[in-house]
């Protein structure tokens, strides 16, 4: 998909994110218990925005460059920062965002095919 | 390992479970063993734990390096008559704290759950692609 072609384009980039960013979680969560393990995020809506709000073209097709580990989180007891409560709270956060994001998409489909029906 | 590249998520999560479910299956073996004198090796059994790790590719889950034996001190009991006591009663008893295998026990299922809930929102995600299609 070119550069923010619209609002198919930003979905896309939205689908992808909120995809990758269940990736990210699902990390975070299977390496609760590994000794040293630092969580990753992917603050992708923030970065989308803040290039929105300054007119400089974004590249849509780079999410992965967006993935960051904070390294601030208070480490527990295995000197690891993944807080599963938090981590499952933004897993449900995350999912329904990528259904969000496909249901709008789906009715821009029908609306498509409503037009070209006639 | 990963189960068929379908998604890296599923493949996640899948590596997760199988960590947390050996991590049971040690406890339950600590806790089996927690009363016994004399192993193969003739010495009281040593409690086991996973030992792990994150994958040294970006976002590939956890993988268990090795499972180790807690080398701590085991614990002298006095029970005269035993058949493995020395001359003063004494019977070296296995280094499993019942207490600790339990919490180890509730932590365990409780990272395995939670293993379970990231499969079950993937195929709530899988579904909602799928509805693009009806």
């Amino acid at each position: 998909m070119p550069q923010g072609t619209g609002l198919i384009g930003h979905l896309d980039a939205g689908l992808r994110a909120t995809s990758l960013r269940q990736t990210t979680i699902a990390n975070n969560i299977a390496n609760m218990a590994t000794p040293g393990y630092r969580r990753v995020t992917l603050p992708f809506e923030g970065i989308f925005a803040d290039a929105l709000k300054s007119g400089r073209p974004v590249d849509l097709d780079d999410v992965a460059s967006c993935i960051v580990q904070p390294r601030t989180d208070p480490l527990n007891e295995h000197g690891n920062d993944v807080e599963l409560d938090a981590e499952v709270a933004e897993l449900v956060r995350n999912s329904a965002l990528y259904k969000t994001y496909m249901r709008v998409l789906n009715r821009m489909y029908r609306q498509m095919d409503l037009a070209i029906q006639g | 390992m990963g189960v068929d590249g379908v998604s890296p998520m599923v493949d996640i999560a899948v590596s997760g479970l199988r960590a947390q479910s050996l991590r049971l299956n040690l406890i339950s073996a600590n806790i089996a063993n927690a009363e016994t004198t004399h192993t193969a090796t003739g010495r009281p059994y040593r409690r086991q734990d996973v030992v792990l790790a994150t994958t040294p590719e970006n976002l590939g889950g956890v993988t268990v390096i090795s499972i180790a034996r807690d080398q701590s001190a085991f614990q002298s009991v006095l029970i005269p008559g035993h058949p493995d006591a020395d001359e003063q009663g004494y019977v070296d008893m296995p280094n499993v704290q019942l207490p600790t295998e339990m919490m180890n026990l509730v932590f365990a299922s409780r990272a395995y759950e939670a293993n379970v809930a990231v499969l079950k929102r993937y195929q709530d995600m899988v579904e909602a692609t799928i509805e693009l299609l009806r």
